[in-house]
């Protein structure tokens, strides 16, 4: 009897052991590790349909389907499938997407971007997918749709966002770059002026018009200001362009040679001055106040750079103890630690995930040494370095782009100083301006 | 007779001329050592003062220094894959071993004897087991060449629930693996950039894997960064959890997935 009561207790637990199990919520799990192959993600982009039959849209389609290549092209992250690969019938809808014809050699992609574009009565609109073709129950990861006038630059922004959905998307939630400017110096117009274009050469146009010589330009964190050196009456100063006045604004003057502006990822502007006698590093806020200086020495400190992540560190070239060489220091100046042990070390930029530096560098310096200067990177932390450019002429002006994949540097590999770009392991090297001489590029936060 | 006696007197003759006495050889020997005397003063003169003893030659140091060159270990970028150049036609050897194709002999041609040869039967020489020399089974490989090996049509990935450490498409975890398998491939990569090997202490040079358990939130920002189980190296678990602690952000989770996070069991494999 008491046996029988026991059986039945023991049962009635486990039921409700099992019910319990099952009411409570599921909970989703990923099982992954490291030494599984990281390799780039393969994807397929192929040419958007005309949705519509308007005169425009043949011109339309090639700007769109050339910008959106070069965007997935630029990215870095992944392995794109070359357009010969691709079945003849490429889908403009989800219902038109043959999956086995995708998903199986000889495209043999992972991912499938395809859509449609239409223009209507001077409307533009875009319809985009990115299709997972090996995961055929559930193969959407993104459904987009743009609308906007008909026109190519408004079809090119479109491009560059959808590429950038997608590069967010598989990049590990890492934002793309395509809409992302690059800013600089040239004297094209017959003045040193500041000018700006997309980050893949597109649109070049004049920012300041001076009529002097302006340098070193920095955009500001959120994008509404530039600030840049210019030499006026009274010197070297640090000046300031609103774009959301589109105009100069004032900023005080100091004194003495202002150089080198930057800014912090909280709006602070490092800078050199030499208002007091010397070259030295300063901080003041945004507005131009509340100045404070941070180095105390005779030898010139110029080009200071923020650690973007933390915003607690700076980097800068001093000449304190002949060739200039890189130094970093927490932001009130403590903590002062020299980084390159010989050579012409110039020109700093902290990457984005407050990780790397890239730099000038000519590792031997002297007549009869070997080598030029060449875009180096280097771990802050351990100190190692890795060369990016190699027997390719003066390279200078490194930039970091804000997915911290990309750097933009100045190079005279070919015969003239121009603007290029390569991705940060020195590969895919593509050169971004060709008109007159271009330098000191600056590379937008975001 | 008589030429007996002669040979004998030429034989006489000879003996005289092949052994003559030691005494002839004095003077050829004197000549010799003086002249053996000679080179060996003329050598070491040669070597103290022509050839300028006790300068610097080479090996011997001074002059040049030597360049130290050290690499950044991990660049933040996606690693660059070693590429199979061949698209169409591979030559790896991929996840199955292929059973080698079997030549089959021609049978060969029995000579017709002539009519009248002679035919001797020899016995064939029998092989037994013995005589056969025992030959090692070749390793197998287990590299996975880019590209190849997984399933090929699959998932983009395969690594839902199912065991520790092992592959399954399904299992007791949820089907979020085999959804959004490039969400699982994007956290992979990135946290297998972020991960910095030089940080474990060098003298280890292997390591039991890590396990490392957190949480992937609807915005994407890991938290509950927990060590599952320790791989017994200190520098090593701790590398891992600064790996995560580095990122952000995975990006959100997808868009129709309804729960609001999702957990993640990764490992770190250490070898140098």
């Amino acid at each position: 009897m008491s046996n029988s009561v026991g059986r039945i207790r023991s049962l009635l637990i486990a039921v409700a052991l099992v019910l319990l199990a099952a009411a409570s919520p599921a909970q989703d799990w990923i099982r992954t590790g490291t030494g599984l192959g990281v390799e780039r993600v393969r994807l397929a982009a192929a040419d958007f349909k005309p949705s519509t039959t308007d005169a425009q849209n043949s011109q339309l389609l090639k700007t769109f389907n050339d910008v959106l290549w070069n965007d997935l092209d630029n990215a870095g992250i992944f392995d794109l499938v070359s357009k010969s690969f691709y079945p003849l019938q490429e889908p403009g809808q989800p219902s038109e997407v043959n999956f086995p014809a995708w998903n199986s050699p000889p495209p043999n992609t992972s991912m499938l971007a395809f859509g449609n574009l239409g223009a209507a009565a001077g409307k533009v609109t875009v319809q985009g997918w990115l299709y997972d073709v090996k995961n055929q129950a559930s193969p959407q990861v993104l459904g987009k749709q743009y609308a906007d006038n008909a026109t190519t630059d408004a079809v090119r922004v479109i491009a560059h966002r959808f590429a950038d959905e997608i590069i967010f998307r598989l990049g590990g939630g890492i934002p793309g770059i395509a809409e992302s400017k690059i800013f600089f110096v040239s004297e094209r117009s017959g003045h040193k002026e500041i000018w700006m274009m997309d980050y893949d050469g597109a649109n070049q146009q004049e920012v300041t018009h001076l009529g002097s010589i302006s340098l070193s330009p920095r955009i500001s964190p959120d994008g509404s200001r530039l600030a840049f050196s210019s030499i006026n009456k009274g010197g070297w100063e640090i000046m300031m362009y609103s774009f959301d006045l589109n105009r100069m604004v004032g900023f005080p003057r100091f004194g003495g040679m202002n150089l080198s502006p930057s800014w912090s990822p909280d709006g602070k502007i490092a800078f050199s001055s030499s208002r007091n006698g010397y070259p030295n590093i300063f901080v003041i806020d945004g507005s131009g106040g509340n100045s404070r200086r941070l180095t105390n020495d005779k030898g010139p400190d110029v080009s200071p750079t923020w650690n973007r992540k933390t915003g607690s560190q700076i980097a800068f070239v001093s000449g304190r103890t002949g060739l200039p060489q890189i130094y970093t220091m927490e932001a009130d100046g403590t903590n002062l630690q020299r980084i390159t042990d010989q050579g012409y070390a110039v020109s700093p930029n902290w990457s984005p995930n407050g990780q790397f530096l890239t730099l000038s560098w000519m590792r031997k310096y002297g007549p009869g040494e070997p080598g030029s200067n060449d875009i180096y990177l280097m771990d802050v932390a351990s100190k190692q370095w890795v060369q990016l450019t190699h027997d390719a002429g003066r390279n200078d002006f490194p930039c970091w782009s804000p997915d911290g994949r990309h750097i933009v540097f100045q190079s005279h590999r070919g015969g003239s100083d121009q603007i290029w770009s390569m991705l940060a392991d020195g590969s895919s090297v593509k050169q971004l301006t060709f008109k007159g001489a271009n330098t000191q590029p600056n590379w937008s936060w975001k | 007779m008589q030429t007996a006696a002669v040979t004998d007197i030429d034989m006489h003759y000879n003996d005289i001329d092949v052994y003559s006495g030691p005494g002839q050889l004095r003077r050829p020997l004197l000549w010799s050592f003086g002249l053996h005397l000679a080179f060996a003063v003329f050598v070491v003169l040669y070597a103290t003062f022509i050839s300028g003893f006790g300068r610097n030659s080479w090996g011997s140091g001074g002059g040049g220094d030597a360049m130290g060159a050290t690499l950044v270990s991990s660049v933040p970028l996606p690693a660059v894959p070693a590429e199979t150049t061949n698209v169409l036609a591979t030559e790896s050897k991929g996840l199955s071993k292929s059973q080698p194709t079997v030549q089959e002999k021609e049978p060969e041609a029995i000579p017709i004897p002539d009519k009248n040869t002679k035919t001797k039967i020899r016995p064939a020489p029998v092989k037994t087991e013995t005589q056969r020399k025992p030959e090692p089974e070749p390793a197998e490989s287990n590299q996975i060449p880019y590209g190849e090996g997984g399933p090929v049509s699959g998932p983009y990935t395969m690594n839902a629930g199912g065991a520790k450490g092992g592959f399954g498409f399904t299992g007791s975890g949820g089907d979020f693996g085999s959804r959004y398998s490039y969400y699982v491939q994007a956290v992979q990569r990135r946290v297998t950039e972020n991960w910095l090997k030089y940080e474990v202490d060098p003298r280890i040079t292997e390591a039991k894997r890590v396990y490392v358990t957190f949480d992937i939130a609807r915005d994407g920002h890991p938290s509950n960064v927990e060590i599952e189980q320790s791989s017994g190296v200190p520098s090593l678990d701790q590398s891992a959890v600064r790996a995560l602690q580095r990122i952000d952000s995975f990006g959100p989770l997808p868009v129709d997935y309804s729960g609001s996070k999702v957990s993640v069991e990764f490992w770190f494999d250490f070898k140098r």
